[in-house]
């Protein structure tokens, strides 16, 4: 039962907060799923760590290269965020596809990873990114890629109880890079993705010299997809490679029948085909050819 | 063509400030002094008897004011459904269930329901009420639950159908079919869909201590739903009230009759709490436990001749009732009606009927049967076309219904804009492109479709039908309407003051309306089969006659002429041929408060009729003709056969409305009508699970579509003057949704060559069709 | 449970309540401040009815945990135009048909509002987003799109 809710003006004094409650008190965020999950009983707590208001949570920053994006940032602060458009263009479009407008105004991105649902729109574009979170306890900070905080269906490595995710980040995009994000859904909002691409190119001299591809929901999170990455690394840009990189992604894609949201058969199908037309976007958003 | 001053007009909606201001009243937004909050027990089964219900521990939880089960509560067979109150002898309504039963049916089904000082000391409640079932067999299908091993869900004549089949004979369909040069014949599937309008099932009851009942609450029939609560409580109807507060939000035919059992369990836990009871769905019981729209199957059989004429038609459903009936025997009989009526064709026969199964229960939804009807009707047509090599619209052209021609139906064809209305669709579509959309090897194929189909205007013959109204001159010359009849949105709380201040002669702002509420207002059936404005109406207009003769006569006396000589025009009276203020010499004067007058305010005479004890009132009371509207549809869709997702790209829709009476308010009806369809053929769908369980409970999973999902629709309205309907109006309400889904599928087969006889058409069963023919094709 | 005092401005007035820290904003709106033009249409954030603008920007106050609302400016329907002023929104839903069975326009109209406060100009792709998370059941968004457009214009007039 819900004893108190709390707004820390520090990350110390949030993090000392679930340290001195031993797993009775948990993170909030925009709270856009955890307020379905508390009145459900899928979630028990008794004291609420409203980290929404702590300043350096609150930003979008560059520094170093690196773009850095804080926990309390929202969906629509990311969507709309022209650093992001620029260096992370799949983020972006993913973070515009989550939920709902009001959805996106409360929700936020770091919450979208940690409530590690496997399609997360976020947390594919921020594998694709290579991000890396920015983990603090009371022992100090440690960094994970986004890509190891799934430790299963619906399970984040994250325990909300005793560590706060303060924020991810990812480096700053060169010339020769390019982002894209793709979505099968069934209707334009208010709809989990059926499926879900995110990926990103690096070229050189009229080929790719390395790619990252992300796909969901094909596994417990997030996946790589690293046989597809491979037939890129190195290889000129055509139609035919790109095909065949999207026909190897399914060597790792393991989608389940889903009543609602598509056959395996289906979803194995048409998942290539998300693949091509991300890739495709992406070299034109590095500055490649299209096609 | 004379001048109206306030009909054909879309004056701003006179409920359109509290609306927007968010003042509207709804039921859910009500709360009264002691008032307690009612929760619903529901079934976890789809078949089950409850072999003992404990209900002590929940009793003994503070704040927990009532406990209502099957032992505690009336004994009374109902149906929620209207149908119990206006069944048309010789047939006789279904009484099917219970407030709460012994045997639960589905998943969903009432079992108890605790009353509490809090929602939450409610839901707690019920976790603490003990009950232990025996399961039962189930099924789901409603051609399984006809077989001999089926479960029985109802005793019935026929095994699990409720009520009786429906046979509409008309020529002689062997002989037509033998007759006919080709024929084409198909059976449909269709999905299990939900209304979700926006406010779910609510009622507020207050039971005082000397017996009366009130109950503010979501019906569109007040009055009916009255009936159904005087005889499930043995309460005399005068002590019963039922009322709108006075908005719903929405309907689209989820609460003909009781808003599923709202209304009923908070009167039986005022009853036994002595306090005011609230009880309002969840949107997941809306979902899993209010009225569906019939799923089921659709067959057509269609005969022509060689040169298209239609020769012969057999028509045949089998649609799933759920668990109770409802209106399962009106819905298979409006299927068959309309599917019908829309060609020409000699030789027709229909038959039709629901069967009973272990899911939520189908009533009435928008359509009421007519949108399964024409999508297999529609489709069916398409093959026809494609068989004779013949253009569809022109087909259609060849073969529509024309006035005066014989049907099936019991009422004339008074009227038909359809040829019209397909000609302005087809051009506003471009009609003319149909086939000339795609380059070779596109992998998104374009293609356009069409289709048509009629509906009724008010509920006669499938239900007793008839109306009154009361328009009452107040004392200072202002109008006051009352109407039986709610507004759910389609307006007619802007609309029945229109047409009265139209006849009355006064403008719309010296109107005022009471609308759904049995105390205030004579019987009305209700808002329901696109009938309030042309059934309504009908009353309205004649009641506001009534009170326009009435000034007239009295004004006659003052005057000393014929009262056929004097004009009622702005709230102005004077005679004929001259106007109003005019002072030419030798008309007729009137004499009043001792002054002599050319032309007297209808403020004046009111005002010297009450000081004379006289008061004008206008009754209305009719039994209303029915009318049939017509509409043709068409749509552009786009098939994107990599990821084999359909989109809709424009709708034209063409409605022949007799006359708008606020053409605004009609192209809403129809727009939104329009999207329904599209979310009908592509998208909306509720499937169970092997256990009973809804897959699709909630605004998240069930893909009704969003601001982002609409194309381009472009509504266009021909007026062909309806002589039985009010002003030449016709019903319009529900048409938007009927021929949307037959426009969408058959423009999906323009663009690939696939016929889809099953709806909706998602990305999974166009991923196997198109599998399917790429096989074929190898 | 203890009881928490929850300070913030709603519609321009201070307000100070005892809530208890698990109520929802929406039920604090609804029951305790007989607020009861922000609607509950789904409970879940899955259609829009509640829409409340909280410090600028649209949210499902069936989602915001009361003690969100903490210092903020909230804006409900009670507190969008006046009688005497209505809002352009408020104005063009009214003239233009984008009102039917009106459950969802409380919700809509902050939606709208919300969007144009801040962009007088939005594209069409812009009010259709601003607006997808409010379902609406009766006018197939139609009339509600071209009154949001018609409102916008208006707003740029005055400027």
């Amino acid at each position: 039962m819900l004893q108190d809710y709390l707004f820390p003006e520090t990350v110390n004094e949030a993090v000392s907060f679930l340290q001195d409650h031993e797993g009775q008190a948990r993170i909030i965020a925009g709270g856009t799923d955890l307020m379905l999950d508390i009145p459900e009983g899928k979630i028990e707590t008794n004291y609420l760590v409203d980290i929404s208001r702590i300043p350096e949570l609150r930003e979008i920053t560059m520094k170093d290269d690196l773009i850095y994006i804080g926990a309390a940032v929202t969906h629509n602060q990311v969507a709309s965020s022209e650093l992001i458009q620029k260096n992370a263009a799949a983020l972006a479009q993913a973070a515009g596809y989550v939920g709902s407008h009001q959805i996106r105004n409360a929700g936020t991105v770091v919450g979208n990873v940690c409530n590690a649902q496997p399609a997360a729109d976020a947390a594919v574009a921020l594998v694709a990114l290579g991000a890396t979170a920015e983990i603090t306890t009371p022992a100090g900070q440690e960094y994970v890629p986004v890509e190891k905080m799934y430790a299963g269906v619906g399970r984040s490595t994250i325990d909300s109880t005793s560590q706060l995710v303060t924020r991810v980040s990812f480096p700053v995009a060169q010339k020769n890079q390019g982002t894209a994000f793709v979505r099968l859904h069934q209707r334009n909002a208010l709809a989990l993705p059926m499926l879900n691409v995110a990926v990103m190119v690096t070229l050189e001299n009229g080929r790719f010299l390395w790619a990252r591809i992300c796909m969901a929901p094909v596994g417990p999170g997030p996946m790589r997809t690293l046989g597809a990455e491979e037939v890129l690394k190195g290889a000129e840009i055509t139609p035919e490679v790109i095909e065949k990189a999207a026909q190897a992604v399914l060597e790792h894609a393991n989608p389940r029948d889903s009543a609602l949201r598509g056959s395996k058969e289906y979803r194995t199908s048409v998942l290539p085909v998300l693949v091509r037309r991300a890739l495709g976007q992406a070299v034109v958003d590095a500055g490649g050819p299209s096609n | 063509m004379k001048e109206y001053k306030v009909i054909g007009k879309s004056v701003r909606r006179l409920d359109a400030v509290e609306k927007a201001t968010g003042t509207a009243g709804f039921t859910s937004d009500m709360k009264l002094p002691g008032m307690l909050y009612g929760k619903v027990l529901r079934s976890p089964h789809p078949h089950a008897r409850i072999v003992s219900i404990d209900t002590s521990e929940a009793e003994k939880l503070p704040g927990v004011k009532a406990v209502a089960t099957h032992k505690n509560t009336s004994r009374e067979l109902f149906n929620t459904s209207a149908t119990m109150t206006f069944t048309v002898p010789p047939m006789q309504p279904v009484l099917d269930q219970y407030i709460f039963d012994n045997v639960v049916r589905y998943v969903g089904d009432e079992v108890a329901a605790v009353a509490a000082t809090s929602e939450k000391i409610a839901e707690a409640a019920l976790k603490l009420i003990k009950v232990e079932y025996e399961l039962l067999p189930t099924v789901y299908d409603p051609k399984e639950a006809m077989t001999t091993e089926a479960p029985v869900i109802h005793q019935c004549e026929m095994k699990n159908v409720p009520g009786e089949v429906i046979q509409i004979p008309f020529g002689d369909v062997e002989k037509g079919f033998a007759e006919s040069d080709v024929i084409v014949e198909k059976e449909y599937k269709l999905p299990v869909v939900k209304q979700a309008q926006m406010e779910t099932q609510a009622a507020v009851a207050q039971v005082s201590l000397d017996g009366k009942i009130t109950v503010w609450c979501t019906t569109q029939t007040p009055h009916p739903t009255k009936m159904i609560l005087a005889k499930l409580f043995s309460v005399p109807e005068s002590k019963v009230r039922v009322l709108n507060p006075p908005y719903i939000g929405g309907g689209f035919g989820v609460r003909i009759g009781c808003s599923a059992k709202a209304e009923p369990i908070a009167v039986a836990l005022s009853m036994l709490a002595k306090k005011p009871v609230k009880v309002v769905y969840s949107r997941e019981e809306d979902f899993i436990a209010s009225d569906t729209r019939h799923a089921g199957y659709v067959s057509v059989k269609l005969g022509a001749k060689k040169d298209g004429t239609f020769h012969a038609m057999h028509l045949k459903a089998t649609l799933n009732g759920g668990a109770y009936c409802s209106f399962s025997v009106e819905t298979p009989g409006v299927l068959g009606c309309m599917g019908l009526a829309v060609y020409r064709v000699p030789n027709q026969f229909y038959y039709g009927h629901s069967a009973y199964t272990n899911t939520t229960p189908a009533g009435a939804m928008r359509g009421f049967g007519n949108p399964q009807a024409m999508y297999a009707i529609e489709s069916t047509v398409d093959m026809m076309a494609e068989k004779l090599g013949i253009d569809p619209l022109e087909l259609r052209l060849k073969n529509i219904m024309q006035v005066g021609d014989p049907w099936v139906l019991p009422y004339k064809c008074g009227s038909t804009g359809l040829a019209e209305c397909i000609e302005k669709g087809a051009k506003s579509i471009g009609w003319e492109n149909r086939g000339k959309l795609n380059k070779p090897g596109a992998k998104k194929l374009r293609g356009i479709g069409m289709g048509v189909g009629t509906h009724v205007s008010n509920a006669w013959p499938f239900c007793g039908d008839y109306d009154n109204a009361y328009v009452t001159i107040q004392q200072d010359g202002s109008v006051h309407l009352a109407s039986g009849v709610p507004d759910m949105g389609t307006g007619t709380s802007t609309t029945l003051p229109q047409l009265t201040a139209e006849v009355v002669g006064v403008s719309l702002d010296r109107v005022s309306m009471t609308l759904a509420d049995t105390a205030s207002t004579p019987f009305d059936i209700g808002s329901h089969a696109s009938r309030a404005l042309y059934a309504a109406g009908t009353a309205v207009v004649e009641a506001a006659r009534d009170a326009r003769r009435q000034v007239l006569e009295y004004a006659a006396d003052l005057f000393k002429v014929a009262p056929e000589r004097l004009v009622l025009e702005d709230s102005v009276i004077f005679p004929a041929g001259q106007t109003a203020g005019d002072d030419c010499a030798g008309s007729p004067v009137c004499t009043i408060g001792g002054k002599e007058r050319k032309s007297i305010t209808l403020k004046e005479l009111a005002y010297d009729a009450h000081q004379r004890n006289k008061q004008f009132i206008g009754v209305g009371r009719i039994v209303p003709e029915n009318a049939p509207p017509w509409h043709a549809h068409f749509a552009e869709v786009e098939v994107d056969t990599e990821l084999c997702q359909v989109r809709v790209l424009r709708v034209a829709a063409v409605h022949d409305v007799g006359k708008a009476i606020h053409p605004v308010i009609c192209e809403g009806q129809i727009e939104g009508g329009v999207l329904q369809g599209i979310g009908y053929a592509l998208s909306e769908e509720i499937k169970y699970d092997d256990r009973g369980r809804q897959l699709e409970n909630s605004f998240h999973k069930y893909m009704l579509p969003t601001a982002d999902d609409v194309p381009e629709i472009e509504t266009g309205l021909v007026e062909a003057h309806e002589p039985s309907g009010p002003f030449g109006a016709k019903g319009v309400g529900e048409c938007g949704l009927v021929p949307t889904a037959p426009a969408i599928t058959n423009a999906i087969y323009n663009a690939t060559g696939i016929w889809f006889c099953e709806i909706p058409v998602t990305e999974e069963k166009m991923f196997r069709a198109l599998k399917e023919k790429a096989g074929k094709t190898v | 449970m203890s009881l928490k005092i929850l300070k913030f401005t709603l519609n321009g007035d201070p307000i100070e309540i005892a809530i208890s820290p698990d109520e929802m904003l929406i039920d604090v709106l609804r029951d305790k401040l007989e607020l009861t033009g922000t609607k509950k249409g789904c409970g879940k954030g899955e259609c829009g009815a509640c829409t409340v603008i909280m410090n600028g920007e649209a949210v499902n106050s069936c989602l915001v945990p009361a003690m969100k609302a903490s210092c903020a400016v909230v804006e409900t329907i009670e507190g969008v135009g006046s009688t005497d002023e209505f809002h352009p929104v408020q104005e063009t839903f009214m003239d233009m048909g984008a009102i039917q069975c009106g459950f969802c326009t409380p919700g809509m109209i902050m939606s709208a509002k919300a969007l144009l406060d801040r962009n007088t100009d939005p594209t069409s792709k812009e009010i259709k987003k601003s607006l997808a998370g409010n379902i609406c059941r009766c006018t197939g968004y139609v009339k509600i799109k071209k009154a949001v457009q018609a409102a916008a214009e208006k707003m740029r007039e005055k400027q």
